[in-house]
């Protein structure tokens, strides 16, 4: 907590309202012209110079008022339409487009300098006039006189050297809050004038966690009832800063220390678990115990291989009592095929490689090709960085090289902007498109400077069909350019934050980009790469989404992820590696069960977070759980039987099961294309799909093993629950199952009703 | 609704935060929990507040010719008027084609807009832009990108009934599957009906058991999984999997339960009405509808087959008018004999209309620029004529309406507010109409 505290004086303006917000803090809300010194509790003092320069200028002063007020927010005036032919730019991006349209355009009739008060643009925002947003400042408010000043001065237009705002600075930086508590924010904007002002009141606030705290719009941050990681971005202008508050669960006792103390000896040096446990400590959050030894071989099984463990799987793991059995467990899956097929699902999504979307299905033996090719570099383990490189700069023909397939559907300057982005960098370049990013220092010079790095490939050749080409020769071209469109300036080729990469005509600046991306210091690659795997493992990245890497959405552990990406650059970029780590780590063997203490930890990985199994590994679990293979209509008859929907070359083959659970349509490098969201239609496929009902009736299927071994049936309901769930039944459901299964006249329907109440649990669909 | 179902995560909030609701982009959860009324209220535990209207859609998929239908030109020369006569309706000075005699009748209630234009004459990007309000896909590259207008209205305002599907398709969802959900999240894709509801088997293939399996049996199954599935569901903290619980919930009362199937049980109408809706796709569809809504679903659309008349106009509309006429007409009379006309709003559109110049193979071809659509119902006026074409019926004279303005004024018409946004995939707001107003006029 601070301590001691500000001395606010108000130095010009007579009517500065003091609030005392806290008892250790006063913020001076209005803040027109102040100064103000703080001592946090590091006893550090800030003393930031007051503002002498009381003009108003249109993109310091009047533009941030705007944005606060949200007349420039995308529901209103900042979409790309305006709104009832007022337009300003989205969030205040375009200074010189907003001092247009509100001083200029119409007339000028926005603005009425012989009676200012009377201007359209006040009159509309109080509501004196009918409003179609309503009333969103009142007369008098220090939005208002803001807004009011500057057409008095005769609403002076943006000059170039204006001050502009520099840097934004939030005060405190970090804070370690209670529950149900609450903290005032403090806000300063640095001008580059070399001034600076407190705009607490002006800046914008949002709260990547407004579960664990939320923020008003004044920059009071309160508390919920819950702990976790909170970050609040604050904004002003165009700039921002970050508060990162740590809200533990409860109070020091509650996460019982000798619980702690104990893993401190076990996990105090391991390289990876102790940024697990110093988060934990942080937090005041004791980790559920490890989980039963059945439990992790169904979940490993699952996350690594993408099915079930087979009972004599499970009988020779919980029989093996050698120390390593994990880790051996872990490696012993990494040489399955099984391993390769489902991770290589993962990528056919994340790199988008379709056989639908077009007309016609002339595409698809490519969509095949490249499936293929991305299996065998995973079965290979290929390091990641060379991966990336040949899908990347490939070159040539699609019929030969496989990853010039990635091109075939990556085509436009925004599909290669926001697919690499995406995909190997961990940002969404979206917004930079059409203006800076709210919330990260990207902008439009990094959206177009790196489609500059596509701006020459080239294509020729191939068959075209409905307007997109097949089997093309992808070349790189002596010539081609990217044009900024706000500026209209030719980009060159430059990475993330520039600057330009040195090229000429003969190279190829993609390659200058791999080399950039690949090297071991470069931010984004390894980093994006080590959190989709702990994502993979553990349901939530350390950075959430995994896409979605922003100063103002941090890693929940940061030493935790930096540790990750360092052992994975260090092993020259070995996935096989990376996924050992997460497989082998303590989180990861935690059970499911929350605690009293971590019962609303969705951050920090104190227990496993279970979710659903995806589309193609619950069918692949339906089919081996019942014995009978699933048929795949394919070009020209069906896929062999046996095929598994984790091996489907492409997400055309028909299927409504995988359709209904989530099976991605490929056409966004996003991960959360593959939707895990419950659906009524889902639980119809259950309840009265054909599919299920066939497996369920099949004369070589499980059931009818069940009803025709002459096997008692507490042996068979034994198998089945093993079988399902690895794991015996309890006993007071063997005794239902048992009793239900006598009761029935007839064995078959007996056990296909039993069968199907098992397969149509959450235990089933569900890792945990 | 979260903390109805176990979830010890929220019920420990104070309140669940709206951007919560928006990542979580899965909590329908069957229950009629709609989002809208939970931002309202901000509150998780808020009292059920229930749509009070519904929409019925007949999407005429293909692009309808104006000319022959809803907008006459009886003094254009011969190569353009059509091969029909205008007919005087209820509504003194206003003339529809004489292929529409019932809707004549009840013209007090119908509102035609003649002067929609988009500009965009290739189906696929036509249909996405009429359905969700954005431009976007094209022919080649077609995948939807934008949630249609029925997801939006599932998620922001849920079912009526909680254990009728929100959204419904008659039979199924228009091929270019633009009627779906996208980002929103596959809980508020269509309920695809699946069959002809004119079929005399017609059946719900989902609702119905395969060969073999007995509603007894259904019912074991149910009762063996209430044992059986006990993981808790406080270990899933995101609610996918209390979620999933509510939907099977959810789907065994619907397999096994009377109301829902009752609801698409069409043989316990009085066969004289259904004569009078008509024994077709488009009769048959429109008594489903009026079902389904009157049981508790919010949006119904009946995909009405392929108006794509580029050869043979004539024959063709001779195929398709005269059931469309008879489906909505008497939809009209049936809503407003049951009072229920003032809440279920009727629009009839496609994605555009068809040249007002006849081409060499006596068909029409793709127009944009200028077309028709029917709404009604709903608590709007009736009898209105929004909008006017030039003579030729190939460019709008007055009052210029869009997309958007369409979308606008049913979302407006349904109590959803315009300016709702919906994150897309990657995390940014988007507004569910980015444009356009509500066609003032018809309120």
């Amino acid at each position: 907590m601070v301590q001691s505290i500000a001395e606010c004086s108000t130095t010009s303006w007579p009517k500065c309202p003091l609030r005392i917000v806290t008892t250790w803090c006063c913020v001076a809300l209005s803040a027109m012209s102040l100064s103000v010194s703080l001592t946090a509790d590091d006893g550090q003092t800030t003393s930031q110079p007051s503002l002498d320069d009381s003009s108003v200028y249109f993109g310091r002063d009047v533009v941030p008022v705007l944005t606060k007020l949200g007349c420039n927010s995308g529901g209103c005036h900042g979409k790309a339409t305006g709104q009832n032919g007022f337009k300003l730019s989205l969030l205040g991006y375009g200074v010189p487009e907003d001092y247009e349209s509100i001083a200029i355009e119409a007339r000028g009739r926005r603005l009425f300098p012989a009676d200012p008060p009377r201007s359209l643009l006040l009159q509309k925002a109080t509501g004196e006039i009918p409003h179609g947003g309503g009333q969103r400042v009142q007369v008098g408010s220090d939005d208002y006189q803001v807004l009011l000043d500057w057409i008095v001065s005769g609403s002076p237009a943006p000059q170039r050297d204006d001050p502009t705002v520099e840097r934004v600075t939030v005060s405190p930086q970090q804070r370690v809050l209670e529950t149900s508590d609450s903290e005032q924010l403090l806000v300063t904007a640095h001008f580059s004038d070399g001034t600076s002002r407190e705009v607490t009141r002006q800046a914008i606030y949002e709260s990547n966690e407004p579960d664990v705290a939320d923020v008003d719009q004044l920059g009071l941050l309160k508390t919920n009832h819950r702990g976790g990681l909170v970050a609040v971005m604050v904004r002003y202008g165009d700039k921002f800063d970050v508060f990162h508050g740590t809200v533990p669960f409860g109070s020091e006792s509650s996460a019982s220390p000798p619980a702690l103390a104990d893993l401190e000896k076990e996990l105090g040096n391991h390289p990876i678990d102790r940024h697990l446990l110093a988060a934990w400590k942080r937090l005041g959050i004791e980790p559920s115990p490890p989980a039963d030894e059945a439990t992790f071989l169904r979940r490993v099984t699952l996350d690594v291989c993408g099915r079930l463990p087979r009972p004599k799987e499970l009988q020779a793991y919980l029989d093996d009592s050698e120390p390593d059995k994990r880790a051996r467990l872990i490696d012993r899956l990494l040489e399955e095929p099984g391993y390769a097929s489902y991770f290589a699902l993962k990528w056919a999504d994340i790199l988008q490689n379709r056989g639908q979307g077009y007309s016609t299905s002339k595409q698809r033996p490519g969509t095949a090709l490249f499936s293929a090719w991305i299996r065998d570099a995973i079965a290979a383990n290929v390091p990641y960085d060379r991966f990336a490189a040949e899908i990347l700069t490939a070159t040539g023909s699609q019929e030969i090289n496989p990853p010039t397939i990635w091109y075939r559907t990556v085509r436009t300057e925004q599909e290669y902007v926001e697919s690499v982005s995406q995909a190997f960098l961990g940002v969404r370049l979206q917004c930079a498109q059409c203006h800076h990013h709210p919330s990260e220092q990207l902008s439009q010079d990094d959206y177009y400077g790196l489609a500059a790095v596509f701006a020459r490939v080239g294509r020729k050749g191939g068959f075209a069909d409905a307007e997109v080409p097949t089997n093309e020769v992808i070349f790189l071209k002596p010539h081609g350019e990217t044009i900024q469109p706000r500026t209209g300036e030719v980009m060159n080729p430059r990475p993330l934050g520039g600057p330009d990469f040195p090229v000429n005509r003969y190279t190829d600046p993609r390659r200058a980009f791999v080399d950039w991306m690949t090297s071991p210091e470069n931010p984004y690659f390894a980093r994006t790469m080590a959190n989709r795997m702990w994502a993979h493992f553990f349901g939530r990245g350390i950075i959430h989404p995994i896409d979605d890497a922003r100063s103002t959405n941090p890693p929940s552990n940061p030493e935790l992820l930096d540790a990750l990406t360092q052992e994975f650059v260090a092993s020259g970029y070995d996935v096989k590696h990376l996924i050992r780590i997460c497989a082998n780590s303590y989180a990861y063997s935690l059970r499911s069960i929350p605690t009293e203490s971590n019962v609303d930890d969705v951050q920090c990985f104190a227990r496993f977070y279970p979710r659903r199994l995806k589309a193609e590994v619950l069918l692949d679990a339906v089919s081996d759980a019942l014995g009978v293979p699933t048929k795949f209509p394919g070009i020209g008859g069906e896929f062999p039987t046996d095929t598994r929907a984790i091996d489907l070359p492409d997400e055309a083959v028909a299927s409504h099961f995988l359709d209904v659970f989530g099976r991605p349509a490929r056409t966004s490098a996003c991960e959360c294309e593959r939707a895990d969201a419950p659906a009524l239609g889902q639980a119809l496929e259950l309840v009265s799909s054909h599919l299920i009902q066939e497996k369920l009736a099949s004369p070589s299927g499980f059931v009818a093993e069940l009803s025709s071994n002459g096997k008692t049936h507490e042996e068979n309901v034994h198998a089945a629950f093993v079988r399902f769930f690895a794991r015996p039944p309890k006993p007071d459901e063997l005794a239902v199952a048992i009793e239900f299964v006598e009761s029935q006249p007839e064995l078959v329907t007996a056990y296909q009703s039993l069968l199907w109440s098992l397969l149509a649990t959450n235990e089933f669909m569900f890792t945990h | 609704m979260l903390s109805d179902s176990g979830d010890r995560h929220c019920a420990s909030c104070r309140r669940v935060s709206r951007r919560r609701f928006l990542e979580f982009g899965a909590p329908l959860l069957g229950l009629g929990m709609a989002d809208l009324l939970r931002l309202q209220t901000g509150a998780a535990e808020s009292s059920r507040i229930s749509p009070s209207k519904s929409l019925i859609v007949f999407w005429t998929h293909g692009g309808m010719s104006q000319q022959d239908t809803y907008d006459m030109k009886p003094d254009a020369p011969p190569e353009y008027r059509g091969p029909y006569q205008p007919i005087a309706t209820s509504t003194p000075g206003v003339f529809i084609s004489e292929r529409f005699p019932q809707q004549a009748r009840v013209m007090h209630h119908l509102n035609v807009v003649r002067s929609v234009y988009h500009g965009n004459g290739i189906h696929a990007p036509s249909a996405h832009w009429m359905q969700t309000g954005y431009f976007g896909p094209t022919l080649a590259r077609n995948a939807p990108q934008k949630p249609s207008f029925g997801s939006v209205i599932s998620r922001a305002l849920g079912a009526q009934s909680p254990e009728m599907p929100p959204y419904v398709t008659i039979p199924k969802s228009e091929a270019f599957g633009y009627q779906g959900a996208v980002y929103l999240g596959k809980t508020y894709n269509p309920f695809e009906v699946g069959s002809d509801p004119n079929a005399d088997d017609f059946r719900v293939p989902n609702l119905t058991l395969p060969d073999g399996l007995s509603l007894d049996n259904v019912q074991d199954r149910r009762d063996l999984l209430k044992t059986f599935d006990t993981l808790r569901r406080d270990i899933d903290a995101s609610g996918g999997l209390s979620g999933l619980s509510d939907f099977k919930a959810q789907a065994l009362e619907m397999v096994t339960g009377d109301r829902v199937r009752n609801a698409f049980d069409l043989s316990t109408e009085d066969p004289q009405l259904r004569d009078r809706y008509g024994r077709h796709l488009y009769g048959q569809g429109a008594l489903l509808a009026r079902r389904l809504v009157e049981a508790g679903t919010t949006c119904v659309t009946v995909n009405t087959g392929y108006w794509d008349h580029h050869d043979d106009l004539h024959p063709n509309l001779e195929e398709h008018l005269p059931p469309l006429d008879t489906a909505i007409a008497t939809l009209i009379e049936d809503l407003e004999v049951r009072g229920m006309l003032n809440n279920v709003l009727i629009y009839c559109a496609g994605e555009f209309g068809r040249t007002p110049l006849i081409n060499g193979h006596a068909g029409r071809d793709h127009w944009p620029n200028c077309f028709s659509v029917l709404l009604a119902g709903g608590g709007l006026k009736g009898g209105q004529l929004i909008g006017e074409s030039e003579p030729r019926g190939g460019d709008v004279l007055s009052r210029p309406t869009t997309p958007h303005d369409l979308l606008a004024t049913i979302y407006h018409t349904l109590g959803i507010p315009l300016n709702l946004h919906y994150p897309d995939s990657t995390g940014r707001p988007v507004s569910i109409v980015d444009a356009g107003k509500p066609i003032t006029e018809l309120l």
